[in-house]
């Protein structure tokens, strides 16, 4: 495919991935890595269903969405019941268990060597097989995705979610439920993250679970971090702009045998950099 | 006699995975930060040991020497990195972004300098055998023992007899009147964070020393250790280190019903189970 068409579609579903985070990082304020790992389940589900052709895109992607919701209430509720810090535990636990799971369960996620050959996705029985229609698929995938994110922040419970972020005990004490507010940000996070999982899964017409470790979760929080967090432009601003950085590194004579570490060490760099002189992002609001 | 090996195996980690969760356990109960970048210095601190024996520096001196950079590398972070977020009024999830950002930067700067791949100390008597009973034991594993031990009742000792660990508890237990009494929070933090991060270099290289390098190898150890630290309680030294012990053997005996690879799921639901129903810990003061 046209190399800047294959770019814009990716980096559209990562905008939806950066919605999710934004989400649960951003506004509800939990800081998490597994985002990359909820983000898995929903790419390797959608992939299995397609696979065997048990169902269409659609159904598949709305039951991905929807254990990945089921699986972030039930590992926030728990954790975030006792203290924030007790969900940076369970997430980094949460996302080491994914990737042996990626990796280790050979029958179900084709273990290291990924699952490939997923079928391409079909909107009500018509399928989508030509590179413009993919595009198409992914543009309208996100602008869904970031219109539901506009909606969700100008309603009742966006404002409830940025109300606890101002402060959380004066939420309480007005008698809304915060413990309640989180887990529904977390459940909507998992819907956002699930569905980019099967969009990329049938963009890619592969996964492996390289795309879902604890790396790619870093990499989805430097996204959030550095396009900015609680607003709809500093969720799609970052996922185009980190994107872009392994081609900007492509032009620069990186041995290959360092190119990852190198991208992942410049990840970092901005993460820290970032939370020093611009815990804002560019187009973002305070973190 | 395979149980009692495993049974032995689970001791000897986790006497070093104690230690562990006893230095992260000093710098979370002080500095209320879930420092994520302890993992890279446990990590860091091994490699750095490597380097100094490829450069046939005598062992010991090569492990003295990791200890005295991982606590020059801790105390900068928190100098550097913590306080100065502190300074300018960041939140928690902020400060936990650094850190998570400091922990890729330290595992990629070693994965570029190091190469990815796992390496082996080229020390000969780490690998030497001696067996007890049946049970076989690495000198390596014996010196692990025994250094971890000591580790843990010298941390014991530092936090309740000596003047800066009675500074450290104190702050800990409530840093507004600390630091009206004239002591410093700020510094006794840079303090507890180097203090944390040399006591954490010694199972950063007494592990890898039979495991090998691995460059993003910090960041389960770390978990598991966290882990046993709120299942023991946060605060309580032996309360964490044996917990650590208690995780490691459990970890290490379900190695004879479930293959290796899920023992990360083992430690996981261990956790699950804690933060259900007892998430204070076992080994907390009212």
């Amino acid at each position: 495919m046209d190399f800047l068409w294959s770019y814009i579609a990716l980096a559209e579903i990562y905008v939806l991935l950066g919605l999710s985070t934004n989400l649960l990082v951003g506004i509800a304020g939990i800081f998490s890595v597994s985002q990359a790992a909820v983000f898995g389940v929903g790419a390797y589900i959608v992939a299995y269903f397609l696979m065997h052709e048990v169902m269409g895109f659609l159904p598949a992607r709305l039951i991905a969405a929807s254990c990945c919701v089921a699986l972030n209430v039930l590992v926030t509720l728990p954790s975030l019941r006792v203290s924030g810090d007790y969900f940076v535990v369970t997430s980094f636990g949460i996302q080491l268990l994914a990737t042996a799971i990626f990796v280790n369960w050979t029958a179900g996620t084709g273990g290291a060597n990924g699952l490939p050959g997923i079928p391409p996705p079909d909107l009500f029985g018509f399928p989508i097989e030509s590179n413009a229609q993919l595009v198409l698929l992914c543009s309208a995938g996100s602008g869904l995705g970031c219109l539901a994110f506009w909606l969700i922040m100008r309603a009742p419970f966006g404002r409830l979610l940025r109300a606890i972020r101002e402060d959380e005990l004066a939420v309480a004490a007005a008698g809304k439920g915060v413990l309640r507010a989180k887990v529904s940000a977390a459940a909507l996070a998992g819907a956002f993250a699930g569905s980019a999982g099967g969009l990329y899964a049938t963009f890619l017409s592969f996964v492996d679970p390289s795309s879902f470790d604890l790396d790619a979760s870093i990499l989805l929080l430097t996204m959030v971090v550095v396009g900015g967090a609680r607003t709809l432009p500093g969720s799609i601003l970052g996922p185009f702009l980190l994107l872009a950085l392994p081609q900007a590194l492509a032009l620069i004579d990186i041995p290959t045998s360092i190119a990852a570490s190198a991208r992942q060490l410049i990840y970092g760099v901005l993460l820290i950099v970032f939370m020093l002189f611009r815990p804002q992002g560019l187009a973002g609001e305070k973190l | 006699m395979l149980a009692l090996q495993l049974l032995v195996n689970g001791l000897v980690t986790g006497c070093a995975l104690g230690v562990v969760s006893v230095s992260f356990g000093l710098i979370y109960a002080t500095t209320k930060l879930f420092h994520v970048a302890h993992a890279g210095v446990y990590t860091l601190a091994g490699y750095l040991a490597w380097s100094a024996v490829r450069h046939d520096v005598p062992d010991v001196l090569a492990l003295l020497l990791a200890m005295v950079a991982s606590a020059a590398i801790g105390a900068g972070i928190q100098h550097f990195l913590y306080a100065e977020l502190e300074r300018r009024r960041a939140t928690h999830l902020v400060v936990l972004i650094a850190s998570l950002g400091t922990l890729a930067v330290m595992q990629n700067v070693i994965a570029a300098v190091y190469t990815p791949n796992i390496l082996q100390f080229p020390l000969p008597w780490g690998s030497r055998m001696a067996s007890f009973a049946g049970v076989r034991l690495t000198y390596t594993q014996m010196l692990t023992v025994v250094v971890s031990l000591a580790a843990f009742g010298f941390t014991l000792w530092f936090a309740h007899k000596t003047i800066l660990g009675k500074q450290i508890r104190a702050v800990a237990s409530n840093p507004f009147l600390a630091e009206i009494t004239r002591l410093r929070p700020q510094r006794v933090y840079v303090a507890v964070v180097a203090i944390g991060s040399a006591i954490v270099a010694l199972p950063g290289v007494l592990v890898p020393l039979d495991l090998g390098l691995q460059p993003y190898g910090g960041v389960t150890p770390l978990l598991t250790a966290t882990i046993a630290m709120i299942a023991g309680g946060i605060g309580s030294i032996a309360g964490s280190f044996v917990l650590a012990v208690g995780i490691a053997v459990l970890q290490n005996l379900s190695l004879l019903v479930i293959p290796g690879e899920w023992s990360i799921g083992v430690t996981f639901f261990i956790f699950v189970i804690f933060m259900l129903f007892r998430p204070t810990g076992l080994f907390t003061r009212r």
